[in-house]
């Protein structure tokens, strides 16, 4: 059936609002593995122990799971304890949609995301970082420092402050913003004395 | 931060969001922001096996685009018990579903790295080896890391396991897939029997001298002797 508009995060909550009604225990303990097994059986679902694949009919069906699994259960909201489902033409219209490339950071330090494929000649970009490691207030800057200042990394992923000002953020306490913003800057001035002021994060 | 940086949103496990992150999304749109929307699906958790994750995980990446608006889906099969990225079984998930994504949709995705081993330590620099290897043969777009230690131990983690990322990433990139799957299948057997002792290794403070920002020769040696190991194994640098 044709959508009448594109999904978006405000249909969203209003389906959220709305939609079935489910407790959590029977989403995670019988929906998930339920659909996920039966979808498996399906579609004759088997890796032979492959890391990358080579057989293009075997991900093909693999990517009809993934949808099936998507449109047919759809998404739990935790708070409302109600199911969000997609029609099969919203799904495709995102797909159809997505942006197939963009751009990390500013002036010359700035990288374009684009779109590899299996077996791409073209290196990945490299997002060097701590990746929500718990770092010390003191070491916040060398570390992240230590990242920008690797050749091989084109943009920071960020640690976690364990405190700020001496004190750990709280989550919901003023800290915790103190310490989000804190990160954020403290980054930008790693890269900045690394000299590469423009590195997304 | 500005536009152009990633504005993270994470879903939860499997298939679930919460109000808050809603809303957050729309703060994202209303400043134009990079979206990364983030979910590390979990082998051996509510979906269980390898095949069955990697299908909630095909899932979770679709609905990045659709629910969250992502400009990319910032991956992470997970091993429920060794909470790593870098098991023979996440990796299987990974590299599935990336190389399908790949195939068959324009998504941008990345992946992230959580080896068992910390910092100067040549199990960890293979561990994120082994991920860098199959994140760039199967089409990621970007590689993000390394938590290394799992992720959980204060101060263990350098630019070094990052340098090891990279570096294998642009050896990979290119490379015939039948010959990146017998390089990983050797490569995964050099740790997977030692998770349970992984070795902890160390500090950043204890490998950098932290005024000049600068890996102790020990680190420096430890990083040689893991490409010599990947050398050996076939990868070319």
């Amino acid at each position: 059936m044709t959508y009448s508009r594109s999904m978006d995060c405000y249909e969203f909550y209003d389906r959220a609002k709305k939609g079935e009604k489910m407790s959590q225990d029977d989403w995670d303990l019988m929906t998930i593995p339920m659909k996920s097994m039966e979808l498996k059986q399906k579609y004759g679902i088997d890796f032979k122990n492959q890391f990358v694949p080579t057989d293009k009919d075997m991900m093909s069906n693999l990517f009809k799971a993934g949808f099936e699994m998507l449109l047919e259960c759809g998404i739990y909201c935790t708070d409302t304890k109600r199911v969000v489902k997609y029609t099969e033409d919203e799904i495709w219209n995102s797909i159809n949609n997505v942006q197939k490339e963009f751009v990390l950071g500013t002036g010359r330090d700035a990288v374009t995301v684009k779109k590899r494929n299996v077996g791409d000649k073209r290196k990945p970009i490299v997002q060097g970082g701590p990746t929500g490691s718990p770092i010390s207030e003191n070491m916040f800057m060398p570390i992240h420092m230590s990242y920008a200042l690797e050749k091989e990394v084109d943009t920071i992923v960020n640690g976690v402050m364990m405190t700020v000002r001496g004190k750990p953020p709280i989550p919901k306490s003023p800290y915790e913003i103190l310490a989000a913003k804190t990160e954020t800057r403290l980054i930008k001035q790693a890269a900045a004395m690394a000299g590469r002021p423009g590195m997304g994060i | 931060m500005i536009s152009s940086d990633s504005h993270e949103v994470s879903q939860l496990n499997e298939l679930k969001i919460d109000l808050d992150a809603i809303s957050v999304i729309a703060h994202y749109n209303g400043n134009s922001s990079i979206i990364m929307d983030e979910q590390m699906p979990i082998f051996g958790g509510y979906a269980g096996g390898v095949e069955e994750t990697a299908i909630v995980d095909i899932a979770t990446h679709i609905n990045a685009f659709v629910m969250s608006n992502a400009t990319w889906h910032l991956d992470g099969p997970v091993h429920i018990r060794w909470g790593s990225t870098n098991t023979r079984e996440t990796l299987m998930i990974a590299g599935w579903t990336c190389a399908t994504i790949s195939e068959f949709t324009d998504m941008l995705s990345g992946n992230q790295y959580y080896p068992c081993a910390g910092p100067c330590t040549e199990m960890c620099l293979l561990e994120a080896s082994a991920q860098s290897m199959t994140d760039t043969a199967s089409g990621r777009e970007i590689l993000s890391g390394v938590a290394a230690a799992k992720g959980v131990v204060q101060d263990k983690t350098t630019g070094m396991e990052a340098r090891m990322m990279g570096e294998v990433a642009k050896a990979t990139a290119g490379m015939e897939i039948g010959e990146v799957n017998k390089i990983l299948d050797s490569l995964v057997k050099l740790y997977e029997n030692d998770y349970a002792k992984a070795p902890q290794g160390k500090t950043f403070q204890e490998c950098y001298d932290v005024k000049t920002i600068t890996p102790t020769d020990e680190y420096v040696s430890v990083y040689d002797d893991a490409r010599k190991k990947l050398e050996e194994l076939g990868l070319v640098f």
